[in-house]
């Protein structure tokens, strides 16, 4: 279908001083899910506008196919949205919502009605053609959404947080969803979220964003395993950082040409005994999640949080501990 | 208890609303009704029908309505786009557009009623229907710009995007997309300025100079002429058209309604 290319994109918006978009650079396989993650603020949003035109970048090209698309109008890049909200048009019907992409493009009224009963096949609603968008509960609308956006056969399908107004369990039975359906039908997709687990759940590659410039591109896992910096790390949940010497413990990433280890939260050890790797604290707090305990130890000033998976024994707040970090579980990152 | 209350202020506002009409009505089919007489003694159709078949009643209410609707059509034209920018934009000096379109609201009619006269005689637009269409838009425009304006203002610019992304053209996007969901107000706004429109009467003395002739006008003259069955009858076609367009837009009012409602 479609690989896209986005080089050196830069975007300010007016009366702002700092660019949303910073030399933004990054490619999507052709049918690759590519997870967006980033706090607000980021740039995520303004790069899907980009994208699809609605707002034109400072400099910087996006291209699909190797063809720039920034001289091509909106409605002619073939690049869908998806919103938070499901967007549908209250006056019209659920299949004049599906059909409403191949109705402007001037489908033939039969193509229309086998497309849209196929779309509600594939996101398993059958049968609510004649329903209203107001009838719909919000995983349905966004269902339908879905089906709206692909019915198309679009390049890019772009998801700005399609999500994140709905309960967990509707949340994950539609990222399972919009997953298995972007692997069917093989449509290049880039994913906008600020949640880490929604996005290693869904993609194939993540690339995390901070103040409009990427921080890091990588698979999940190898992200997830070994951030190669200080700010990848945090994004992915570290927040222990011991530099120079592995077992001085400091929180903040440190500026000196010191080494700098990390380690990921679940693999630090809280133990009433003191042994080679570890370092003496006291425990600041201590919250019970079900499938683990997480302690959070002061050390040397620091602040250490520690996951311990069930069973895992328990402290008391204010109790003295050794906190160990065992040396096979430390990475070098860059500070 | 409380229901009671609603029930009897309910039918005390009905009636505060009816009886002047009813007594249009009253006036208007009888005869010879005077002082100690509680009601009408003499019921008969022949003023209403004499209002009804003067050619000048007929011309008048032509006139007022093609005045009326110019007038509609030229206020949701010229206010469409205003409305768009002050409901979605915030933008530099946008307090002192709204001060500039609410303006006509506060200014008396006479005083730029009379500034218009002038400059429409020098330039051949008094005495014309185009010249009273130009003058009634001063006063309707605030009203179409503001139901407008804050109908934008509840608006969500991403179906547009959705549409347009979806493959829609510009102007596909304005008329299956904006129009549609500006409906209910744009019928609204229209109604105001054919409302303040029909009921001109200052403006379209002044402009049309006694050449062009609408139902206010000839209402005017036949109050000072002071038969009160003309009177009436007079007054019951000039309301005729305002309830008309009101009960067959209600549905309409109902949803601008609603919508306001569902903000709070």
């Amino acid at each position: 279908m479609t690989t896209v290319t986005i080089t050196s994109l830069t975007k300010t918006y007016p009366n702002q001083p700092a660019p949303v978009l910073k030399d933004f650079s990054l490619s999507v396989n052709d049918g690759e899910m590519v997870a967006l993650l980033g706090p607000s603020g980021s740039g995520k949003s303004t790069l899907l506008k980009l994208i699809t035109g609605i707002e034109r970048p400072d400099s910087g090209d996006i291209q699909f196919d190797g063809a720039s698309i920034l001289k091509v109008a909106p409605n002619q890049r073939g690049a869908v949205l998806m919103f938070q909200k499901s967007y549908l048009f209250p006056f019209l019907t659920v299949e004049d919502n599906i059909g409403f992409g191949l109705k402007v493009q001037g489908a033939s009224s039969q193509t229309i009605r086998a497309e849209v009963k196929r779309m509600l096949d594939l996101i398993g609603l059958p049968g609510i053609e004649r329903r209203r968008p107001g009838q719909l509960s919000g995983g349905e609308g966004q269902r339908v959404a879905l089906a709206r956006a692909l019915v198309t056969n679009p390049k890019l399908l772009l998801l700005d947080e399609p999500l994140s107004s709905l309960d967990t369990e509707v949340r994950l039975n539609l990222q399972e969803a919009i997953r298995n359906i972007q692997r069917e039908l093989g449509v290049t997709t880039i994913f906008v979220t600020h949640d880490l687990g929604e996005a290693m759940a869904m993609s194939d590659r993540m690339a995390l964003l901070l103040n409009g410039e990427i921080v890091a591109v990588d698979k999940p896992e190898a992200l997830y395993h070994r951030p190669r910096s200080v700010a990848a790390a945090r994004f992915m949940g570290v927040s222990t950082f011991l530099s120079g010497d592995p077992l001085h413990v400091q929180n903040e990433a440190c500026t000196s040409s010191q080494k700098v280890f990390a380690i990921r939260p679940e693999h630090i050890r809280v133990q009433s005994e003191g042994c080679a790797e570890s370092l003496p604290g006291v425990v600041s707090d201590c919250v019970f999640r079900g499938e683990y305990i997480e302690y959070q130890v002061a050390v040397n000033g620091a602040s250490v949080r520690a996951r311990m998976s069930m069973p895992a024994p328990t402290f008391p707040h204010g109790a003295q501990v050794f906190v160990k970090f065992p040396r096979e579980k430390l990475f070098e990152v860059a500070s | 208890m409380k229901r009671s209350i609603t029930l009897v202020s309910r039918f005390v506002l009905y009636l505060i609303l009816i009886a002047p009409l009813l007594l249009f009505v009253a006036y208007t089919f009888s005869t010879r009704w005077f002082f100690p007489q509680p009601f009408p003694t003499e019921w008969t159709t022949i003023a209403f029908q004499r209002a009804v078949n003067d050619s000048r009643t007929f011309s008048g209410i032509a006139q007022g309505l093609s005045i009326a609707v110019l007038v509609s059509g030229f206020s949701l034209l010229l206010g469409f786009p205003a409305a768009r920018v002050l409901g979605l934009r915030k933008f530099r000096g946008r307090k002192l557009v709204w001060l500039f379109f609410f303006v006509p609201t506060v200014i008396p009619p006479l005083a730029f009623g009379m500034g218009l006269n002038i400059l429409f005689l020098r330039i051949g637009l008094a005495g014309t229907i185009a010249g009273v269409v130009l003058a009634h838009i001063v006063p309707a425009l605030p009203y179409t710009i503001f139901t407008l304006s804050s109908a934008f203002a509840r608006f969500d610019e991403n179906y547009e995007f959705q549409a347009l992304a979806l493959g829609a053209s510009p102007w596909q996007v304005f008329r299956k997309v904006t129009l549609r969901m500006m409906a209910p107000s744009l019928v609204v706004a229209a109604l105001f300025a054919f409302l303040i429109s029909w009921s001109q009467y200052l403006l379209t003395l002044l402009i049309g100079g006694g050449r062009v002739i609408t139902l206010p006008v000839l209402l005017f003259s036949a109050a000072s002429g002071g038969n009160p069955s003309t009177i009436a009858a007079l007054s019951l076609l000039f309301i005729a058209p305002p309830v008309l367009v009101i009960a067959l837009t209600a549905r309409q009012l109902n949803e601008h309604g609603n919508e306001i409602r569902e903000q709070y």
